[in-house]
């Protein structure tokens, strides 16, 4: 292989082309949305992680309130507590459970606070009283057979385990990162779409030229080398401009989740491989760029003389 | 090395530019083309540098049909090809010698270890002063010689030049003629299409007439060192072979 290869040749003048002004500003766009975009599904993914690991493992069991004429006649709610007690009981006899703790009736005042003011709510009011409970998740644990014992010893008790919610809001999570990608791939084709645009009007403005090279003995690669060397160099400002662009949007919405209290929404920490990911989009992008105009080149020279 | 055999050639559905065209160049030998404007010299000419299928006929180069081409094998072809074209065909935003390395450059050869011979070649052609001149910034005498350069410097097998003296005064159409002779010393088939006659009579060479579409000799081998070409007997009606 010549030394030639490796030296940029500029006998198709493709830097004066208009093209050469306004790709890098539609990659740098495409880069920016990709980035945002992967960033989305990443952090939707980590949210989700946390969500199911938070939950998993956890049931909280819930004991229905005594009837309102048992607690009139008792003064502390009583037959609340003894159920309370009954199904405590159960628990500490299950295989896998490892612990399990009922909310105070402290805390279920102070939850009630903002409807009803400070008060004893818990020994007036017909209340039901809620128990968490962490199970092994290694271990063998039942939870039909714990639901079955519950149902027959003191009816009305139910067991969540959170999936259902956590199911639906896992869907979503997933949900989100599906559209995130197909935005990331949708970005993706339309830049392919508009170097073949660009790399075809750079074929007809210098048509005259390129039928001079190959009146000279050029073959097709050697014209397409000159196009494809000229899109990467397009493509990889395009892409730095856009990653640079995400980037500073980046820094800025972590900076504005930081400043909310009690978020729901996930920080934007990446773990590395994820951010060496984000840096290799402009690479990706040139690369692209790159085989998309040589094969462009290639496949139009083809129909030619 | 370039045989023409019944070859006819018309542009869309006009009247046919040449007819029954056949005639073999033989290797190594050097031959004027003549005509009037517009007599078909150039299209000739356009022909056997692949720039130009015939409407009937065949065409053979390095005795290989050329209709029977692969792409790839036209472009390795054409490398064996010097072209000088009558409008010079320069790459504008390239330099004297960035113009006349492309050739080499098409091999791949690099620019590095080729300068040294280019710059030489265009101290020949008398443009030793204006080897980073852009070819606007030449006169049309000044572009016609970076052309000339452009189409010897790989020593091409072929040569085919229209017109190459066009824009040039008389003593360096002269001395470009003696480069063309050197070159055809050293083995290039020459083919000089131009209506210079004054130029034609100076030079012991062949000449062929084109007139009405006809390829005729109007002057054979004058003596010389090269060789001749012959016209090419087609049996009547039959398949040319």
């Amino acid at each position: 292989m010549s030394g030639a290869v490796f030296e940029r040749r500029r006998d198709i003048p493709l830097k004066r082309d208009a093209s050469g002004r306004y790709l890098p500003w539609l990659i740098a766009v495409m880069v920016y949305l990709a980035a945002l975009a992967l960033v989305s599904a990443m952090a939707m993914t980590k949210v989700a992680g946390q969500w199911q690991s938070s939950l998993t493992g956890q049931l909280t069991i819930q004991v229905p309130a005594a009837p309102l004429a048992d607690a009139e006649t008792e003064e502390d709610n009583t037959g609340n507590e003894a159920a309370v007690n009954r199904v405590m009981d159960i628990l500490q006899a299950t295989e896998g459970v490892t612990a399990a703790e009922p909310m105070p009736l402290a805390e279920i005042n102070q939850l009630l606070e903002p409807w009803l003011g400070v008060s004893d709510a818990s020994a007036s009011l017909p209340l039901p009283r809620l128990i968490a409970v962490t199970i092994d998740t290694e271990g063998r644990f039942d939870l039909g057979a714990l639901r079955q014992r519950l149902r027959q010893s003191v009816p009305g008790t139910t067991v969540d385990d959170h999936q259902q919610w956590l199911g639906s809001l896992l869907n979503l999570a997933g949900l989100v990162r599906l559209v995130a990608l197909f935005v990331v791939v949708l970005v993706g084709l339309s830049a392919v779409v508009m170097v073949v645009f660009v790399t075809r009007m750079g074929l007809a403005v210098h048509r005259q030229i390129i039928e001079l090279l190959h009146l000279i003995g050029a073959h097709d690669a050697y014209v397409a080398r000159q196009f494809q060397w000229h899109a990467l160099g397009l493509g990889l400002r395009g892409g730095l401009i856009g990653l640079a662009c995400a980037g500073l949007t980046l820094f800025a919405a972590d900076h504005f989740i930081s400043q909310l209290e009690e978020t729901l929404l996930p920080t934007l920490s990446l773990q590395p491989w994820e951010w060496a990911l984000l840096g290799l989009l402009p690479l990706i992008a040139a690369t692209v760029t790159m085989l998309t105009a040589r094969i462009t080149v290639l496949h139009s020279l083809s129909r030619m003389l | 090395m370039v045989r023409f055999e019944e070859v006819a050639l018309s542009y869309g559905e006009g009247p046919k530019v040449l007819e029954e065209v056949s005639y073999a160049f033989a290797p190594g030998s050097f031959h004027f083309l003549t005509g009037a404007s517009g007599a078909g010299k150039s299209s000739l000419l356009r022909m056997m540098y692949l720039s130009l299928t015939p409407t009937a006929g065949r065409v053979s180069l390095f005795d290989q049909d050329v209709a029977s081409l692969r792409r790839a094998e036209r472009a390795e072809m054409r490398r064996r090809i010097g072209v000088v074209f009558q409008d010079f065909h320069l790459l504008d935003h390239l330099t004297a010698i960035e113009n006349v390395s492309l050739p080499l450059a098409i091999n791949g050869e690099s620019d590095r270890t080729t300068r040294q011979d280019v710059a030489e070649l265009l101290a020949w052609v008398g443009l030793a002063d204006h080897l980073e001149a852009l070819p606007p910034t030449l006169s049309g005498g000044q572009q016609q010689r970076i052309a000339i350069a452009r189409a010897v410097i790989t020593r091409p097998s072929i040569l085919l030049a229209d017109e190459p003296t066009g824009n040039v005064d008389d003593r360096i159409a002269i001395r470009l003629m003696y480069l063309f002779e050197e070159l055809n010393k050293l083995g290039t088939t020459v083919i000089i299409a131009t209506h210079n006659e004054s130029l034609v009579a100076q030079f012991a060479h062949p000449v062929l007439r084109l007139a009405s579409g006809r390829l005729t000799v109007e002057r054979d081998f004058l003596g010389g060192t090269g060789a001749v070409g012959q016209m090419v007997e087609v049996p009547h009606g039959g398949e040319v072979t």
